[in-house]
């Protein structure tokens, strides 16, 4: 299915976020809030991963029920798991469009990386892994 | 001992009423802070030394290599990007600022994936702000944009707006009215007195509509903008035209979406219209401590606020082609220095494939995303918390910053200024 993903500020994001190598900064930036009836749609019960596939490629996630997002919309704290699919396009501005990028869903059976596995996949280097 | 008034690192609302409780070189407890700051207030687990990448693996060096390294890196890269600068003070990124000029590199801090957009703007039509203490003494109406305080700045409300006092409002609790515009029905639009749910993309449409209305113009507004009815709309409308004093502060919700700068000058230019009935006022919601100190610094200097290039020997600035993420994405710069700021858990994927591939150093106190794309790594003192400086709060105040522990790290302006005059030496000056 196809949504509308909003990345943003949370608390649980602002609090883990000096700490990036830790368990907690991973499942916040890795969790993907939906609206209920998205999830039931998708089959998916709380906390099952969901393969999101947005411009730049495609990464596991968490989905968890929100009541603060609309059908149709997700929303995923900012951190390495949004921007690993976010395009880099800025429309000659310098800001990507981190509010409004079209991703597709589906659930899968794959666990969501660790931040070090992601950097790595890149090309980095994990230090305190 | 107990550090008195000293200023949160975090956001940038700078509250300057925390109490520090330090014992044995160590934060024990944090007062009056929010969950973020007292969280930044009390971290550990920082680095130890300098580290370097030798290959596949991690190597301890001192100071002086680090230092070494990064002065030669800069020295030798044809087009150095020098990028972060939101998490320190002023004086260190006074220092940046000549050292980008002096390799001819480029500059840029965190606000080109903030409130860059909104600064666009500003330089379009102008900014029609105020202080906090304006606000919190004045506002009888607030409305907060694409903005979630609640979890982005947690006492924004509390100083300031929601459950603040106010010096000229009998009862601000009760005079004063709180409106949230929105995509998503946030933990902020649950304490609002009008909550405006607005179709994701739709906020210029509504701008645009709330500037007709306020024109006199309602009989062309259809019954539904982006997903709020007329009645809504004019009902909003007339809050703000019946307040005495009105207040926007927006957020990344107006910059981060298309329209991106565009919405910001909508905002601006109903603000204007506001003022024409009352008195009205708009501002950016800052996120990253000092990145308003950044581009007030870069401004000072270079004339512009970020996106600086030096590669003609002066100041250039075109955002979309002298900023970070794009430098990054094109592939163009061959080194970079970071301070500051974590792009690697920031910026889109393609930035980070760059980053991967050219030489890079940064200052920071902690372990981060970036660190796996580093060359070196310095740690340095916690700005705000082991290094004092001059930080600037979201309104444009400038507030100087105590330090409430000694640490043997040494602080951003330190590490950098040692690297700057390595740099002049090389360059003969």
């Amino acid at each position: 299915m196809t949504f509308l993903m909003i990345t943003g500020r949370t608390v649980n994001q602002g609090v883990t976020v000096e700490h990036k190598t830790s368990a907690a900064y991973a499942e916040e930036t890795s969790t993907c809030f939906m609206h209920e009836f998205d999830m039931l749609e998708l089959g998916l019960a709380d906390r099952d991963t969901v393969r999101v596939t947005g411009p730049s490629g495609e990464v596991v996630m968490r989905a968890s029920a929100s009541v603060e997002v609309e059908m149709g919309t997700v929303f995923v704290p900012y951190g390495p798991y949004a921007n690993h699919i976010v395009a880099a396009d800025t429309h000659s501005t310098g800001m990507p469009d981190f509010k409004s990028h079209e991703v597709e869903i589906e659930p899968t059976d794959e666990e969501p990386k660790r931040v070090h596995e992601l950097m790595e996949d890149l090309g980095g280097l994990a230090y305190d892994r | 001992m107990i550090v008195k008034d000293a200023v949160c690192p975090f956001c940038g609302c700078l509250c300057d009423d925390i109490e520090v409780e330090v014992e044995e070189g160590r934060v024990i407890a944090v007062t009056n802070a929010c969950e973020l700051g007292t969280k930044k207030f009390m971290g550990e687990e920082r680095l130890k030394g300098p580290i370097l990448r030798d290959g596949n693996e991690w190597k301890d060096i001192t100071c002086e290599e680090a230092i070494r390294y990064a002065a030669d890196m800069l020295l030798s890269a044809e087009r150095p990007l020098l990028y972060g600068w939101s998490g320190t003070h002023g004086e260190a990124q006074c220092v940046g600022v000549h050292m980008a000029e002096l390799v001819r590199g480029v500059i840029d801090n965190t606000s080109s994936v903030c409130h860059g957009p909104s600064i666009l703007a500003i330089q379009e039509v102008g900014h029609p702000g105020c202080t906090l203490g304006v606000v919190k003494n004045r506002a009888d109406l607030v409305i907060y944009w694409g903005s979630n305080p609640i979890d982005a700045h947690p006492r924004h409300l509390s100083r300031y707006t929601r459950y603040a006092e106010g010096f000229f409002l009998e009862n601000a609790f009760r005079d004063r009215k709180v409106i949230v515009i929105d995509v998503r029905k946030t933990e902020t639009a649950n304490i609002a007195d009008e909550f405006v749910q607005i179709k994701p993309g739709g906020d210029y449409a509504v701008l645009s509509a709330l500037r007709a209305i306020v024109q006199g113009k309602t009989e062309t507004i259809p019954r539904t903008v982006a997903g709020v009815t007329r009645e809504q709309l004019v009902r909003v409308a007339n809050l703000c035209k019946g307040a005495k004093f009105g207040a926007v502060y927006f957020g990344l919700g107006l910059t981060m979406t298309r329209g991106k700068y565009k919405n910001i000058r909508n905002a601006i230019e109903l603000v204007s219209e506001l003022s024409r009935h009352t008195k009205f006022t708009i501002s950016a919601m800052r996120g990253h401590y000092n990145v308003y100190g950044s581009n007030e610094v870069n401004t000072w200097m270079t004339g512009y606020p970020f996106g600086i290039d030096f590669s003609r020997g002066i100041a250039f600035y075109n955002p979309g082609e002298t900023t970070a993420v794009d430098i990054l994405a094109r592939k163009e710069c061959d080194a970079a220095l970071i301070v500051g700021s974590d792009p690697a858990a920031h910026f889109p994927r393609r930035c980070l494939e760059h980053l991967a591939e050219i030489p890079v150093v940064q200052l920071d106190p902690y372990p981060n995303a970036t660190t796996a794309f580093c060359n070196v790594q310095i740690p340095v003192a916690v700005t705000g918390i082991d290094a004092e400086g001059t930080a600037y709060r979201m309104d444009g105040v400038p507030i100087r910053t105590r330090r409430v522990l000694s640490t043997d790290y040494p602080s951003d302006r330190e590490v950098l200024s040692r690297m700057y005059a390595l740099m002049q030496e090389a360059k003969g000056q």
